[in-house]
């Protein structure tokens, strides 16, 4: 019994050495130094959880002079009128005979020099006079006067099409490769210095298998592999090529049934209206908001829940929506999850959304009231402000309303003459509030409210089927009015 | 069986039960403890309230005001009911008046109740620059029963009641115990609000101009 204790421990003490001693050494990757005019490719080492760059490399590229003194085992760079003076196994290096340390050790292995990442700002740039920029977790550096241009990417998927956003921080221009065969894309980003904001986009669905940036041959390029059911990949830009969506479908949009695809976006920005075009063609994107969700369950009757109800509808008029129009439209939720007011809107303004809905359906402590409403964002709402906001360099998000708040009354005006005509009995009078999903919307935005779940004639009329389609039915309709006459710029 | 057991088995055994049944006992007292301290809390937590000043002197004259209510008339979400506060020499003791009218709910029948009972006022405190910041025990928002328009009635019944008749007070931001909160109940932004009387049934006071906002 002892013995086998004392192995035991024998055992996990040998593992735990092993575990140790790993990870000094990692594989050598490919690292990149952007100066203004060339790109510096260099194999760095992951020494003891630290960065490692080939000294001479970079020396050699900035055109330095250097001494690498065998027998005093130094190596000295010569700047003008300055000398940097790095020993193996120190952190401290001598500039100009004063002592900087730096976090991590200079290293010698072979005859190769190797040094960690915050040399380059806290030594080389010293004698190089070139400044550098490092974004700790990345493996790219800028030096000098390298303009970079930050990339943000985000995908979802949209029913038959998986959308891929990418925002620049400055105009670029973006090629795409199909290698529909290959079940590739390759979108080469003509710019030359990148920032990205995440080297892969951690997304993954029936469409879209990885993205991930790449940049190791000093060429910023994004490598999507697609599935197998990816039948075209469109490229549309916006706001001044600062903006691009990458769609990819899985039908082959045919010219004959626009209105059954779902998106073609392609169609060549900027989308103009023509005699054949589809209903809306100046409306790329709809944003329908379901009301509540999570743990927000809304108004309730009994088991009927109005996060239940605004999601049904939602689903319901989307379906509506993608058989009548050309615009991709897009849900705030697809399922039981809470959202913040900010976010709701957030997903409207993420899109470019030319309109956003929201729904609602109403509680009154009257149980024999039957009111319904339809909301536009209260006008003079200030938020505390108490001056006029034209005079403020900085507008608070929640006063993004303002923009579109005539479009937005137009929008409620028009969906109520059609409401009351399709729904006679109800009645949807406009009204006025500070409500949380319009006041950030940069679009025209209205919600809307139906009936009064404290009203049980109205909880059940409207959980039926007939009725809900009648409502999203005419909800289209006025979106699709709305979509056809044009919007304000 | 025990005069079998040998004495020193006999001891050890008497020792180790001794000494199990006060573990035992010291284990049942700080299980004790805890649940006294997970249960307990704050209101009876705290064996020193602080004294409840009265909201008004005997001596204060009375002070018509207008409380809003819901009841829901077409275009209308709001109505005035009149009442009856003390005017207490300080303004946060009238804006806690008020609002303790509005906990009450209305005196008539055609109107209803516009915060969830068991809703407890917490805090009123008033700025120089005339925005009344009013503290609600959380079960304002977490018992509200929903509806944009019964949402927007409760708001606006707390902050009509405070700007019509305290015209000191220009803004009220409605905190939710004790805390800041993006909305009531997922509709309507509890950021600072002006008087709005287009959704009541009365005309602006006469001594003052509606807010902006």
């Amino acid at each position: 019994m002892k013995r086998i204790v004392t192995g035991f421990v024998l055992v996990i003490l040998a593992v735990a050495v092993l575990l140790d001693i790993q990870p000094l050494s990692a594989a050598d990757n490919d690292f990149l130094i952007y100066f203004e005019n060339s790109t510096l490719t260099l194999k760095s080492q992951t020494l003891d959880r630290t960065v490692y760059l080939p000294l001479q490399e970079i020396v050699r590229h900035l055109g330095l002079a250097s001494t690498d003194a065998t027998g005093a085992s130094t190596f000295t760079i010569q700047g003008q009128n300055s000398r940097l003076v790095l020993t193996p196994g120190s952190g401290f290096i001598s500039y100009n005979d004063q002592p900087i340390l730096l976090q991590n050790p200079v290293r010698r292995d072979g005859g190769q020099w190797l040094v960690p990442l915050d040399f380059l700002s806290q030594g080389l740039s010293r004698v190089a006079g070139v400044e550098f920029r490092y974004k700790p977790g990345t493996r790219r550096v800028f030096a000098g006067k390298v303009m970079t241009t930050e990339l943000a990417m985000n995908a979802q998927s949209l029913g038959a099409l998986t959308r891929l956003t990418l925002r620049a921080g400055s105009p670029i221009d973006v090629e795409l490769q199909k290698e529909t065969a290959q079940h590739r894309a390759v979108l080469v980003l003509k710019s030359r210095a990148i920032d990205p904001a995440r080297e892969r986009l951690d997304y993954k669905d029936a469409l879209v298998q990885s993205v991930t940036f790449d940049d190791s041959d000093g060429m910023p390029r994004l490598l999507i592999s697609m599935a197998d059911d990816v039948r075209d990949v469109r490229l549309t830009s916006s706001d001044g090529n600062r903006v691009y969506f990458v769609d990819f479908v899985r039908e082959i949009a045919s010219e004959a049934t626009p209105p059954t695809t779902p998106a073609p976006l392609a169609a060549a920005p900027p989308p103009r209206p023509n005699a054949n075009a589809p209903t809306g063609a100046g409306v790329r994107v709809i944003v329908i908001d379901a009301g509540h969700g999570g743990i927000e369950n809304g108004a309730a009757n009994s088991g009927t829940l109005e996060k239940d109800l605004t999601l049904l509808l939602a689903r319901r008029l989307r379906t509506t929506l993608q058989s009548r129009l050309s615009a991709t439209i897009v849900l705030t939720r697809d399922s039981d999850i809470d959202l913040t007011s900010e976010a709701r809107a957030g997903v409207a303004n993420n899109n470019q959304a030319s309109l956003l809905v929201s729904l609602h359906t109403g509680y009154s402590p009257d149980k024999t009231a039957s009111g319904s409403s339809i909301y536009v964002m209260k006008p003079d709402f200030t938020g505390g402000l108490s001056e006029p906001a034209g005079g403020r360099m900085f507008l608070p998000w929640y006063m993004a309303f303002r923009t579109n708040a005539a479009a937005s009354q137009a929008l409620a005006e028009n969906l109520q003459k059609n409401l009351n005509q399709a729904l006679p009995g109800w009645k949807f009078p406009i009204r006025f509030g500070p409500m949380g999903v319009l006041a950030s919307a940069t679009m025209p935005a209205i919600a809307l409210e139906v009936g009064n779940l404290n009203n049980d004639a109205n909880a059940k009329m409207l959980a039926e089927p007939e009725f809900q389609a009648k409502l999203t039915a005419t909800i289209a309709e006025a979106i699709e009015q709305f979509a056809g006459g044009g919007r304000k710029q | 069986m025990s005069s079998r057991m040998p004495r020193h088995l006999k001891i050890g055994l008497i020792v180790l039960v001794v000494g199990f049944a006060i573990t035992l006992g010291l284990f049942v007292d700080v299980i004790g403890r805890i649940q006294t301290m997970v249960h307990e809390k704050e209101p009876a937590g705290n064996p020193f309230p602080p004294p409840a000043l009265p909201l008004y002197e005997r001596t204060d004259p009375p002070m018509n005001v207008k409380v809003f209510f819901p009841g829901m008339k077409d275009d209308v979400i709001l109505s005035a009911e009149d009442q009856t506060i003390r005017r207490s020499g300080e303004l946060a003791n009238r804006a806690r008046q008020i609002l303790q009218k509005v906990l009450e709910g209305p005196k008539s029948a055609a109107l209803y109740p516009s915060i969830p009972k068991d809703t407890k006022l917490q805090e009123v405190f008033i700025d120089d620059m005339g925005m009344a910041y009013v503290d609600f025990s959380s079960t304002i928002s977490a018992n509200h029963p929903g509806g944009m328009v019964n949402e927007q009635a409760t708001v606006y019944s707390i902050v009509n009641s405070l700007t019509y008749n305290l015209p000191e007070i220009r803004q009220v931001k409605i905190l939710v115990g004790g805390a800041e909160k993006e909305t009531l109940a997922g509709h309507c932004l509890l950021l600072p609000l002006g008087m709005d009387l287009s959704i009541t049934d009365i005309a602006p006071p006469k001594e003052q101009v509606n807010h902006a906002d």
